[in-house]
Order: structure tokens, then sequence, then C-alpha cells
């Protein structure tokens, strides 16, 4: 679905955003691409979408190369940046102009969504919206363009607590074997449960990219006793509530992955994940 | 599916504009028509130079407007990812701020004038005939006709600067194409004075510059005036093409 070759990137030539990147995405998933601030999240789905042509690499996008901005690659992206537009419309003249772009567009799905984020009057104006209101008719309106791909940059940021649960609900039971929703994010406690595919960058490139029943396979996650001595930790991290553990998952016992966990696991040791892969 | 021009999708982004401008362009043209009534109120005197003016320089304000939405980033994310290709978008920003602009100052320039002469004549007692003075077309003092076809290859020619200009500036868009536009001119004209000065040596340009070498450059000028409209959208085509945001 997406194939990214040895992409390098860069908005000035001093400094290099992406450098040498690769990544191939499948469709059925929810890919989660974490990482610090700056580290080209952000730019990463740019790319994808074709916002940003790369400096050298290749990038294949639904069979298509993404900076030529082909309506047929177009019509199957939505892309949900994380600072949205300023629009003067209200959501049903958002709908009346914009759905008939996106063949696959269900106009009754897009109700519903908006009923279930508690959003009764398509007549309100977008600009009037708050950001999280706003936030919630753009995630309506692109879980109902039914498109292959779905870009969502920090989707969780400005939602509150039970739109956020009402989110995790709706993207769960939009994808299918023929959609990938690629989700960026700093908010990992917001999508635990809902990502099946883990992508991490760090220093401007990919340093781990599996999905979730790999990761359960190989590594154990638990809470320990601080007296507690293990050969098969990697990481810890000390809190009241004891030792969370990373350890390597040596019995092939299931347990439950904690997505923040295992990125301070990558980022310190880094090295030792990835060589379990 | 096409992948250069779909008719279709040219349709919905010209409804997209309308939709979404609703109101400024129902404000706009209202209060053109006021503008054009109030102009004529006095009588038929000649109000063509004040309109074409007003033609000129509100075109090249509303040209100069047409990618805006890049000024600000999550709008151009939105506008570059709307499925429609680079020269439906193009070609759309050309039939609104050439063709639809200019047709909706004649629009609003005859309900204008005819509301405008009636409501005088009623109220001053008089009967002035309507004229609509900038149908007419009328010589400058170099003899060139300046029919309504000549008035809007003129104005089509603004608007292609203006439209490059938007899309190649981010941020005062007029200022910045209005300084290129002179250091362009300047630099021509240097070109052109250099190219005389080998064509005809170092004689004084009064006596080389005749009526006749004047009148052939001024055709060729017109011809290369023409061609600069449609190479003005071609660059602004790949302008669009390469953008980032």
């Amino acid at each position: 679905m997406v194939n990214v070759q040895n992409v390098t990137f860069s908005y000035n030539r001093r400094t290099e955003l992406l450098s040498n990147l690769s990544l191939k995405l499948e469709a059925g998933r929810i890919h989660g691409l974490l990482g610090k601030n700056g580290e080209g999240k952000s730019t990463l789905l740019k790319l994808i979408s074709g916002l940003d042509f790369p400096k050298a690499g290749s990038i294949d996008t639904l069979g298509f190369n993404p900076i030529k901005r082909n309506p047929a690659m177009l019509q199957e992206i939505f892309f949900l940046p994380e600072e949205l537009p300023q629009l003067t419309l209200s959501i049903e003249n958002y709908e009346k102009v914009y759905a008939p772009f996106y063949p696959k567009f269900n106009s009754e799905q897009f109700n519903g969504y908006l009923k279930e984020f508690d959003i009764d009057n398509k007549k309100s104006m977008l600009n009037k919206l708050s950001h999280g209101q706003k936030k919630k008719v753009f995630v309506a309106f692109g879980l109902a363009t039914n498109t292959k791909l779905l870009l969502m940059d920090e989707p969780t940021n400005g939602l509150d607590i039970p739109s956020k649960g009402q989110f995790r609900r709706m993207v769960a039971s939009a994808i299918d074997e023929n959609r990938c929703l690629i989700i960026s994010t700093h908010q990992v406690h917001d999508l635990d449960s809902l990502i099946d595919s883990i992508t991490v960058m760090e220093k401007h490139e990919i340093v781990f990219n599996q999905p979730i029943e790999e990761i359960t396979k190989k590594l154990f996650f638990r809470v320990a006793d601080r007296n507690d001595k293990d050969e098969t930790v990697i990481y810890s991290e000390d809190t009241l509530r004891g030792l969370y553990q990373v350890c390597e998952n040596k019995t092939g016992e299931e347990s439950k992955l904690d997505i923040e966990l295992l990125f301070n696991a990558i980022l310190t040791e880094k090295n030792k994940i990835v060589k379990l892969f | 599916m096409n992948t250069t021009l779909d008719i279709n999708r040219l349709g919905l982004l010209l409804k997209r504009y309308f939709i979404e401008n609703k109101q400024r362009e129902l404000t706009f043209w209202g209060i053109t028509t006021v503008v054009f009534t109030l102009m004529h109120l006095a009588g038929p005197q000649e109000k063509s130079i004040s309109v074409e003016m007003f033609l000129y320089i509100s075109g090249f304000i509303f040209a100069a407007r047409t990618f805006k939405i890049f000024n600000y980033t999550p709008g151009g994310m939105h506008y570059l990812l709307i499925p429609a290709t680079h020269f439906e978008k193009l070609t759309t920003a050309v039939l609104l701020s050439t063709f639809y602009y200019f047709a909706m100052i004649l629009i609003t320039y005859t309900i204008g004038t005819t509301l405008g002469t009636t409501i005088g004549n009623f109220f001053f007692e008089s009967n002035n005939p309507i004229v609509f003075t900038l149908f007419y077309s009328h010589a400058d003092i170099y003899s060139n006709s300046h029919s309504l076809l000549n008035k809007f290859i003129f104005f089509a020619e603004i608007q292609s600067v203006f439209i490059l200009g938007s899309i190649y500036f981010k941020g005062n868009v007029i200022g910045k194409t209005w300084l290129t536009m002179t250091a362009l001119g300047i630099i021509i004209a240097i070109i052109q004075i250099s190219l005389m000065k080998i064509l005809w040596g170092d004689m004084h340009f009064a006596e080389t510059f005749n009526y006749q070498t004047g009148h052939l450059l001024g055709s060729n000028i017109k011809v290369l005036v023409y061609l600069l409209i449609p190479f003005f959208w071609v660059v602004s085509y790949f302008r669009l093409k390469e953008k980032q945001v």
C-alpha cells in the first residue's frame, strides 16, 4: 500500500530531516508512527501524500508516485492534519462541496459518526467550532470517505476524554482489510489497544517497524518487584507501583503491550531490541 | 480516469469556490453595482476611464488572492489534496479571475448604468440616454483602438501576471508582483536600448526611432503581449505542480 525506499528529505541544504529512510506499510492495519518532536513524523505523512517531494529515493503510494498528485490517488487518500484549515463553511456545505470528490463517500456513515460525536447541528459553521469539535467533524468526514489510505497527524489532540474513546471505537470499526490507517502521535495511551503495528522514528530514521503480534511474541511486558532480578530484562522504569519492565520473551507467554514503555525502551536500548527482530 | 481535465471535477471546483465565497461574492458585486449606479446618477458623461480603472485595479486585487490559501499551511495542504488535477485547479483560477470577473464587471456595469441613469433622470428631472461607454471602441493618442476585446485582453494580461504572483510569492503579493514587474520592465528596456544601439549605432534615438519603426515595434510588442497571457498561465501551472507545503 505504501512503500518508501531510501528517502532523503530536507527543508534546507544544511539539515537533513529524513535520511535514507525505508518503510513498507500494508493494508488492513492501523500503523502507529511514534517519535519525539521534530523527528519528521508529519513530514513523512506529507511525503506519502505528495504534499512534499523527496530529495532522493522513491515513494509508492497506492501504486502511484505521490509527487504527481494524481486525482485517482488523491481520491483514495484522506489526510487529517494536526492543524486544521480555516473554512468559512457549515458542516452541511462542507459535505456538499467535498464529498463528491470522494467516490466512496457515505453520507449515512458521516451522519452516524457525527451523531456518535454528539454533533447534531450540521448547520454549524466550521470556523465557529472549537478545535476539538472541528477535529471531530474532520475525523467523521475522513472515515466516511472510505478511502484506502487514511493519514492522521495527532488525531486525538484537542479531543476530550469521552471523545477519545469514541474515536478509538469509530476507527476500529471503520478499518477493514482494504484500508490502511497511519496515525502519527505523541499520545500513545490514547491509541493503546487500537494500533496493530508500531513504527518508531529516531534521529530521522525508522529504527523499529513491527506488528503487535510480533512484538508480543518477542518481548514480554511486566510489573516486577524491585528485588526481582532477571537476566531477560532489557529495559525497566522505576515507578511507585514497581518496576515496569520490557523483557525478552523466552517462554512465548503473551503479555499486554505497553506502547509508552516500548517506545522508551527502543530509544534507550535500541540495539538490544532491534537484535531480537 | 481522465488525469488531465475532467469537466465534472472542474464543475466541482467551481461549485466549491461559489459555496465557500458566497457571502463575499454577494457583498462585493452588490457594492460594485451601487458604485456604478452612483457614478451614472449625474448623466452619461465619459465614465469609461473610471470604469476601466476600477476593472483593472479591483481585478488584480482579486487575482492576487487566487492562491492566498498557500499563505496558511493547513489551507494549502487542504487545497493540494483536493482530488483534482493541477490543470483543473489552475483552469478554475483562470476562469474565475479572468472570464468570470470580467463578465461580472460587465453585468454590474450594465445594471449600474441603467439604474443610475434612470434614477438620475427621475430625481434631477433630466432626460439623459442610457449609454454604455465601456462597450464602445475609442482611440488613444497613438490611434490604438480600445475595443471591448482589447480591454479584455489587457485585463487578461494583468490577471495572468497576478495569478502567477499569487502562487509565486507568500504574503504581500500585490507589492512583490509590482516590484518584480517594474524590475523586469527596466531590464527589458535596457536590453531594448542596447539592441537599438547595436543595430543603429550611436545615432540619436529621435532620428532612428521614427513613426514607421515605432509602429513596427508596436505591432510586434502587441503580439508579444498576447503571447504573454498563456505564457504566464503555463508558468503558473508548473509552479502549482511543484508547490510543496
